[in-house]
């Protein structure tokens, strides 16, 4: 059970106070916010002048994932044995662990003593780098974002922009200090100089590791094929340069065919950056042939259970049809107040409050499904129709089924909706209420502090009518 | 045409003005209106926070006290889509509740797009000197599709010209137990709320639903904005936002 072991996820109330208190990152994710909406709209917009309707797009490419989903494990087998025909090997693991297991032993016997990665979501789950930190193997990661983030010593806080939360002020303090150099003023057009600089670190780094490790946007059934979509060189690097290429990937991430991989390239870039195409689609098909100029000796498909599996045939089964392109957490307005690490696990935003209560366990997540307006803007905007808050939904239901509310929320549920019940006294009460309110109130007719809900006059004043409810007014209005 | 007003919890305890300003809009265009005299609180809260039992027993007794009218029209896109969209979902195995509640349903309302789509409201409705920006609440936006017919009823009011906000569909940040359990995450959304309304200028805040307007009436008198204006589209329509 290492993601409980890792997980803090039971800890997002604090943290979110912490998060939303903090004014650098508030102003790195106020910048980076219109970026992703807007794209993402000119990029959906931009289908109808490829003649495309988006809407029947969406539903194809549902389609395509339900059909997968159906018959997970025929996919799964028919990839095994096409990707074992083009001499690659393919193993399963159960959970993180096991990843992590099977990596330190490919890398041990192949001699690595550096291994490079391209940006891969479930290495998250497997906590992988601290694996092979341990087993002596230096992991290195190369999408620029990770490159910072595990230069800072952190976690990615977004599935697609890892260093999202971070201003350009911080990272030109870890270059510098990383880099061995002074620090620099920085603005938004030093940016390329700034990536070159990483580039010219990690280009030694791709000369010279062992292994090369990346994750898989679609894994092709009908090839044997493994799909990655990226905006950064790094992954060809990564999957070409090194002698042993291990992809790690979840199994949900399948696709039958090569048709269906291109229907839902139609969606993806669009989804996350608002790209038509990504500048790299590399689609990896077995081992280093005679005559060809390069690609690795060996690769290795390690296919991931650590939960997935028991989604199957489950209430949240539509989870699976996640693609990971990150809409929902860009559009959505607690993700973009918190940033990612709130979350406390791999996954942030509203598939972070979906999965991680479902990966981790439902007790070791208890705000998660919570925290949610329930505005919908992240099931409006997923590519492939992921009931997201219907999910969290099912998800609170589950927690109430299974105790696991606080009594407080419990007795305050169970006492409105008695009163409720009960007309009579709910006008009573309603009217005590009004007169109580109203007499709390200052001279304007707001509240200041009220007591049974600090959290919300915290931030606000309460606006209080007249002191007498409808139903008193409207009574008294009939029998005059 | 008979018709049962459903004044909302938050309608009743925290502005009753809201309710009369509808009952006065449904009145004046025909409608013989009755306030059902039972009527407590839809079980949204319930439902919000899972818990089916509780949702189903308010639902029930709302569902017996709004049977026998033509429509239902409530003053709020939250509530309406708690009747529309979830009871059915609750009783959808019920062969009792099940029907009544799909029944319901579908007569049942949010008022503007009663007024606009079925009422057709077709001339002048108030006066209102000045200029407003609309929120567009989140349960009515996607859950109900209400957008275009709250701006097509302010667009016949007298005197009163639309100033969009940039993000007008974003959510406030008041997700009912969301605000009272995220105090400082629902502060924050809602003070991109307060910017955008801000940065559009207007002289008041129209929205269709309490809920969110309480939270963005308070957080903008918190912020020291004591000028804009935030009045339920009902208080405008019905001429009472000048009172």
């Amino acid at each position: 059970m290492s993601a409980v072991k890792h997980s803090q996820a039971m800890h997002f109330q604090a943290r979110a106070g912490e998060k939303v208190r903090n004014p650098v990152l508030q102003r790195a994710l106020q910048k980076a916010k219109p970026l992703f909406v807007g794209k993402r709209a000119k990029g959906v917009a931009a289908l109808a002048d490829d003649g495309l309707d988006f809407e029947l797009l969406r539903t194809t490419c549902e389609g395509i994932r339900n059909r997968t989903l159906a018959d997970l494990d025929v996919w799964l087998d028919i990839f095994e044995e096409r990707a074992k025909a083009t001499g690659a090997e393919v193993l399963w693991a159960r959970d993180g662990d096991e990843v992590s297991q099977l990596v330190v032993d490919i890398a041990r016997r192949h001699g690595v003593t550096k291994a490079a990665k391209s940006k891969s979501m479930l290495s998250e789950e497997a906590h992988l780098n601290e694996a092979l930190a341990a087993a002596g193997i230096r992991p290195v990661e190369t999408d620029l974002g990770e490159y910072i983030v595990q230069l800072a010593g952190e976690t990615p806080s977004h599935i697609i922009a890892p260093a999202v939360h971070k201003t350009i002020e911080e990272v030109e303090a870890l270059f510098a200090k990383e880099h061995g150099r002074p620090i620099e003023t920085r603005t938004s057009a030093d940016i390329p100089a700034m990536t070159q600089e990483a580039r010219a670190v990690l280009r030694q780094h791709f000369l010279t590791a062992e292994m090369g490790i990346s994750g898989a946007n679609f894994l092709i059934a009908e090839t044997g094929t493994a799909a990655l979509v990226t905006n950064e060189g790094n992954g060809r690097m990564v999957t070409t340069l090194p002698k042993v290429h291990v992809v790690v990937t979840g199994i949900e991430k399948i696709v039958p065919t090569l048709e269906d991989f291109a229907t839902l390239m139609r969606l993806l870039p669009r989804s996350a950056t608002g790209q038509s195409i990504s500048n790299y689609v590399s689609l990896l098909t077995g081992t280093k042939q005679p005559g060809d100029q390069d690609g690795p000796d060996k690769t290795v498909f390690i296919l991931v259970d650590n939960g997935r599996a028991n989604l199957l045939g489950s209430a949240y089964q539509d989870m699976l049809r996640c693609i990971r392109c990150g809409a929902c957490m860009n559009h959505c307005p607690v993700y973009f107040s918190l940033g990612g690490h709130a979350y406390g696990w791999v996954y942030p935003g509203p598939m972070g409050s979906v999965l991680t209560p479902l990966y981790t366990g439902i007790e070791n997540a208890l705000d998660l499904p919570h925290a949610s307006t329930g505005c919908n803007q992240c099931g409006s905007v997923c590519p492939v129709r992921i009931p997201l808050p219907t999910l969290m939904h099912r998800l609170r239901e589950e927690q109430v089924e299974r105790g696991l509310r606080p009594w407080s929320e419990r007795l305050a549920l169970k006492t409105w909706a008695w009163i409720a019940g009960k007309p009579l006294l709910y006008r009573w009460l309603t009217r005590r209420a009004a007169r109580y309110l109203s007499w709390l109130a200052d001279g304007e007719g707001r509240i200041r502090i009220l007591g049974l809900a600090p959290e919300w006059t915290a931030g606000r004043d309460l606006p209080v009518a007249g002191g007498q409810t409808f139903h008193e007014l409207y009574a008294a209005r009939k029998r005059a | 045409m008979r018709l049962a007003l459903y004044v909302t919890c938050l309608v009743d305890l925290m502005r009753p003005s809201v309710g009369f300003a509808a009952l006065r809009l449904l009145e004046s265009a025909g409608c013989a209106v009755v306030v059902p005299e039972g009527q407590t609180c839809c079980g949204q809260p319930a439902w919000s926070a899972g818990n089916k039992v509780l949702a189903a027993d308010l639902a029930k007794k709302a569902i017996a006290e709004l049977e026998g009218y033509d429509y239902v029209v409530i003053p709020s896109g939250s509530c309406t889509d708690q009747i529309r969209n979830v009871y059915p979902q609750l009783f959808a195995a019920d062969a009792h509740w099940g029907p009544r509640s799909r029944a319901i349903a579908e007569r049942t309302y949010e008022l503007t797009t009663f007024l606009a789509d079925v009422l057709k409201l077709p001339s002048a409705l108030a006066e209102f000197d000045g200029s407003v920006t609309y929120h567009d609440s989140c349960k009515g936006l996607r859950g109900l599709g209400i957008k275009r017919q709250p701006r097509e009823l302010l667009m016949k009011v007298n005197g009163l010209s639309l100033k969009e906000m940039t993000d007008c569909e974003e959510c406030c940040g008041f997700g009912g137990a969301f605000s009272v359990k995220f105090g400082d995450v629902s502060t924050r959304i809602v003070d991109r709320k307060c910017d955008s309304i801000a940065a559009a200028g207007a002289d008041a805040v129209v929205g269709g639903d309490l809920g969110c307007l309480m939270n963005i009436e308070g957080r903008l008198r918190r912020r020291g904005d004591e000028t804009t204006r935030v009045l339920h589209i009902a208080e405008v329509l019905a001429g009472g936002g000048d009172s």
